[in-house]
């Protein structure tokens, strides 16, 4: 009780260095605001049928970009709190500039990927440039854009780092393979998050979350990506081989969990306060999230179900028609440098995919950064990497039966 | 034409051009938007379809009716409320009425998110009201008030009250005393008084009240999404829904005319049933 009310009355900062998530509470992020850029693309929808284009770039072919040189600016759309911050400045966005002579034009415009994809749809349909070089969406958007032809093809004759570098799981995966259009950001897992002092108990399996004990506190995602796929992999179903049959037991199963009164809310980001706060006990979520928590409540523990967890992976890609895609290139290569990549890393606290990382990292006299080093969470562990599963890759029609079954679950 | 007739019509043109730009052509877009078919990769296209309508009354007819219930169910509830507090002001408020008034205002001088938000952290299932609570033994160890429709009923009740009293305060303040002395002068009873004279007079801000408060509650996306639950969801939501996630433009406008087709239906009976010339006052 007391150290409820301390937690929520004293919320300075640990470290003089601001982290994401020091920042987070500050902004009030998960206050729900509607982004207008949203709001603005629901306006004039109109737009032409481009399947045509698909069979086009459908094969593997030569990257065929508007220039073949460095331009000297890269524009840059990210997510708010995606890259690292100290005193106002953007050290690896200034590092890059110093080192290439590129200027970056670097917003954080995007705020999820179904409404940022909604602002740059129509003038992609239409052929047409955008203002971006290079953005970062999640690899179920990379593969949905890429079967449009949304994406440029990755000359990868100028990504040695990535080469060299990346992780094996993030080579060659089934939203993209071959890393034909994109190369991973950074990356999560959608697991279980919970707090012990209240759970009473260690919380393995799927099934935790549909225990009657935990009657009204237990958190659920508005995610359908997140919950769908969580879902399936509960019922012992690979997502990748998921008919819609198979997503209709994993709405029922849900709706069951509904009804019998276990689910307290659908949450999207809030439901890290929720935690905190004990209004929830046990909950799905991001592995991110609860590294940052773990320094306000080091009890919070974080698992990857037996039956399987999700990981998903924020890609960087180049849109199609992009005018300056080589410095787009130039820019992905820099951060597959492990030293740039754990920069990164130790200010995000999402999974890194450059494992080489995780040795510098540890080689830091701080405390907190030694902490990052050695968390399962930013680091997971090869045990924990064998039970992580992709995100199904939808075609258009089952994207629309599987919104249509999850809707019917989190609107009752 | 001569000057004179001229100039009426050039001072209605500012808020013509308003109305036209930011009321009818949204409208209308929304209007055609509802009409189309298609999906977020293809386009929509307009159609004249009417599967949108369909759709959206056979998925969440019952979305519906909770909206319009809580909506109605919060408005009986800030009269309630209100009714006797704008009295108790207008009436025997003496020098002080501005300063009531400005009470009754103050919350307004914080973000309708902000404030809604802070009961999320007053009323937690462990903070610091409920917590103490549970630790003294008063409430049982489940008990919650966050994630239930009271919670949601309750947090639109307290965000809309001011939408009431302010309209009822106008309305009581209008009365003329002398209508009052007059009702006694004729041997009327207090009691008598009050439902002959000054309650039929001060209909007009009942019914403006009602519409300031019905017409925004029942659209309420802020309070069902963050002091409800499972069973709270409203029809703001669902539409913000449609528009943000799902991408379903043309299903998120039909719900939209569906709910103000509801709220003109409501409003019209209302109207009806207090009697339109009343409410010109």
């Amino acid at each position: 009780m007391d150290d409820e009310i301390r937690r929520l009355l004293s919320q300075a900062p640990r470290r003089s260095v601001m982290t994401r998530r020091d920042l987070l509470r500050r902004m009030g992020i998960g206050a729900g605001a509607l982004s207008v850029t949203a709001l603005a693309a629901a306006c004039g929808i109109r737009g032409e049928a481009e399947r045509n284009r698909t069979e086009e770039n459908g094969a593997a072919q030569d990257p065929d970009y508007t220039t073949d040189e460095i331009t000297g600016t890269l524009n840059f759309a990210n997510w708010p709190l995606y890259i690292d911050r100290a005193k106002g400045k953007r050290p690896t966005i200034d590092d890059f500039e110093k080192s290439s002579d590129i200027q970056v034009n670097y917003q954080e415009v995007i705020e999820d990927n179904e409404s940022f994809f909604g602002t740059i749809r129509e003038p992609l349909a239409n052929d047409q440039q955008i203002e971006w070089d290079l953005i970062v969406v999640t690899d179920w958007l990379i593969a949905k854009m890429a079967r449009l032809g949304y994406l440029e093809q990755l000359d990868h004759s100028r990504l040695p780092n990535f080469e060299q570098n990346a992780g094996e799981v993030y080579k060659d995966p089934t939203y993209d393979p071959g890393n034909a259009h994109s190369i991973p950001w950074q990356s999560g897992i959608t697991g279980i998050g919970y707090d012990p002092k209240r759970t009473g108990r260690e919380i393995t399996s799927f099934e935790d979350l549909f225990d009657p004990a935990f009657a009204g506190k237990v958190g659920m995602f508005t995610e359908m990506r997140d919950t769908m796929n969580l879902t399936l992999l509960g019922l012992g179903v690979d997502p990748q081989e998921a008919t819609v049959e198979d997503a209709e037991r994993a709405q029922q199963k849900l709706l069951e969990q509904r009804e019998a009164g276990i689910v307290r809310e659908y949450y999207g980001n809030e439901y890290a306060d929720a935690l905190i706060r004990g209004d929830v006990w046990i909950t799905m979520a991001w592995s991110g999230d609860i590294f940052q928590l773990q320094f306000d409540d080091p009890d919070l523990q974080f698992v990857v179900p037996d039956e399987g967890g999700i990981l998903w992976v924020d890609n960087m890609a180049i849109p199609q028609n992009a005018a300056h895609p080589i410095d787009a290139l130039e820019f992905m290569n820099f951060v597959y440098d492990p030293e740039v990549a754990a920069q990164i890393t130790a200010w995000v606290n999402y999974i890194c995919p450059v494992p080489a990382a995780q040795d510098i990292l540890a080689q830091a006299k701080d405390n907190y950064t030694q902490q990052v080093a050695q968390s399962p969470l930013v680091f997971p562990t090869p045990e924990m990497e064998a039970r992580l599963h992709s995100y199904k890759t939808l075609e258009e029609d089952e994207e629309e039966a599987w919104n249509d079954l999850f809707n019917q679950v989190i609107q009752g | 034409m001569r000057r004179g007739r001229l100039v009426p019509f050039l001072l209605s043109l500012p808020g013509a051009i308003w109305l036209l730009v930011f009321f009818a052509l949204p409208m209308a877009t929304m209007l055609s938007v509802s009409f189309q078919e298609g999906s977020l990769e293809e386009g929509y296209r307009f159609t004249g379809t009417a599967t949108n309508y369909t759709d959206a009354v056979t998925k969440y007819d019952f979305i519906l009716w909770r909206s319009l219930l809580f909506g109605l169910i919060v408005t009986a509830l800030t009269l309630v409320i209100s009714y006797p507090l704008a009295y108790w002001i207008a009436f025997r408020g003496g020098r002080r009425k501005n300063l009531y008034l400005l009470l009754i205002l103050l919350p307004f001088f914080t973000p309708y998110l902000i404030r809604t938000l802070s009961w999320k952290f007053i009323l937690a299932d462990s903070g610091f009201l409920l917590g103490t609570l549970k630790d003294v033994g008063i409430l049982d160890e489940g008990f919650r008030v966050l994630a239930t429709p009271i919670a949601v009923i309750s947090g639109m009740t307290y965000n809309f009250l001011p939408f009431m009293a302010l309209p009822l305060y106008v309305a009581l303040e209008r009365i003329d005393g002398r209508f009052l002395e007059a009702a006694q002068d004729l041997y009327s009873s207090r009691r008598e008084t009050f439902l002959r004279v000054t309650l039929p007079l001060s209909l007009p801000g009942v019914f403006a009240g009602s519409l300031l408060t019905f017409i925004p509650a029942v659209g309420d996306y802020i309070d069902p999404e963050y002091l409800g639950g499972v069973n709270t969801t409203m029809i703001g939501q669902v539409i913000q829904r449609e528009f943000l996630t799902s991408n379903d433009y043309p299903e998120g406008a039909a719900i939209s005319f569906l709910l103000m087709a509801g709220i003109l239906v409501g409003v019209f009976l209302y109207a009806r049933a207090l009697g339109t010339e009343e409410m010109t006052g």
